[in-house]
């Protein structure tokens, strides 16, 4: 593939993710079970918290775009991806872009080219078949979900 | 899309009339008034919070009568990185002005986010069609217009007090539209 120099920027790989290193990513699935039941409880409790328009776009997002969706799927490939040797950012983008092989995963999840973080990258810490492995169950997870 | 548990921390000022046996539910409602839906540079987008941890002793402000209380809380949030792969739904598709510049792409949202992949992002296989009802990018096998799913790549974001704004490309590997599923 060839790229016009002009639009690669010089940190075009790097993630700076350093204000988040330690925050806890979540799924969009994750997300969206957390938004609807933050939602019934606001009508059960008649809070009046307002609705932004963040929230409701954010809302409609998490509805198109969740692959798991109920509970125990969600629980499942969460627990299946914590054993894995991958970051928190690395496990979240695995499970909402849901990709069917290990060369597209690596192609889309960024490397990481700051050092502290570069030999816990997908890139080094994970071989090919191990990841392939893990989408692979990923995959049965969501096929075989109610 | 990175969706953090993040732990955050506010300082809310209250005016003398609320206090009295309700303050604590006015302090709530004044935290979720004054953040849930707000952006910053450091966090991103504040969706919504979670859980309230605490809620410092009040102080009175000099002069004002104002009562200052630091809240720390928990909330979820939302931050575009460069370089980071998202899904995203296109929301319009045509020739946009840009400080009076023409620039041609076409705009997609990811959640509160919006993003602008200009044409010279998008793979040249795919030619504008300004004809088109609605207008859209055409190749062969691929059609982008709105309300279509694609899959882009952050190549850079600007933020604004009130919002953030992304440029993306499509322009690469696995990079275009998707089948929802």
């Amino acid at each position: 593939m060839t790229f016009d120099t002009v639009y690669i920027l010089p940190s075009y790989f790097d993630l700076q993710l350093t204000e988040f290193q330690t925050a806890h990513c979540l799924f969009i699935s994750e997300l969206r079970i957390l938004l609807e039941a933050q939602r019934e409880s606001k009508e059960r409790n008649a809070e009046n918290r307002p609705q932004t328009n963040v929230l409701q776009k954010t809302m409609n997002y998490v509805q198109s775009f969740s692959r798991f969706t109920n509970m125990e799927s969600v629980r499942e490939v969460r627990s299946l991806l914590k054993e894995s040797e991958l970051s928190h950012f690395e496990i979240a983008q695995l499970a909402n872009l849901c990709c069917d092989d290990a060369e597209e995963a690596k192609a889309l999840i960024p490397r990481n080219t700051n050092k502290l973080v570069m030999e816990h990258s997908l890139h080094n810490k994970i071989d090919d078949d191990r990841l392939q492995e893990l989408m692979n169950q990923m995959l049965t997870i969501k096929k075989f979900q109610g | 899309m990175l969706q953090s548990n993040k732990d955050l921390s506010h300082t809310i000022s209250l005016h003398p009339s609320y206090f009295g046996p309700n303050m604590q539910t006015q302090l709530n409602d004044k935290l979720y008034a004054d953040v849930e839906g707000t952006c910053s540079g450091r966090f991103g987008y504040i969706i919504t919070v979670v859980r309230v941890h605490t809620i410092g002793k009040g102080k009175i402000l000099p002069g004002s009568g104002l009562a200052e209380f630091k809240v720390k809380y928990q909330a979820i949030v939302f931050k575009p990185f460069k370089g980071e792969v998202v899904d995203a739904v296109v929301t319009t598709v045509n020739k946009v002005g840009f400080n009076i510049i023409l620039m041609m792409g076409f705009f997609a949202d990811v959640g509160p986010l919006q993003v602008f992949v200009s044409s010279h992002l998008i793979p040249s296989d795919m030619k504008f069609d300004p004809n088109g009802n609605p207008p859209c990018y055409q190749s062969e096998d691929q059609i982008i217009q709105k309300d279509i799913h694609v899959r882009l790549k952050i190549v850079g974001t600007r933020i604004d007090a009130t919002e953030i704004f992304a440029i993306g490309t499509i322009k690469e590997d696995y990079l275009g539209v998707i089948t929802p599923n």
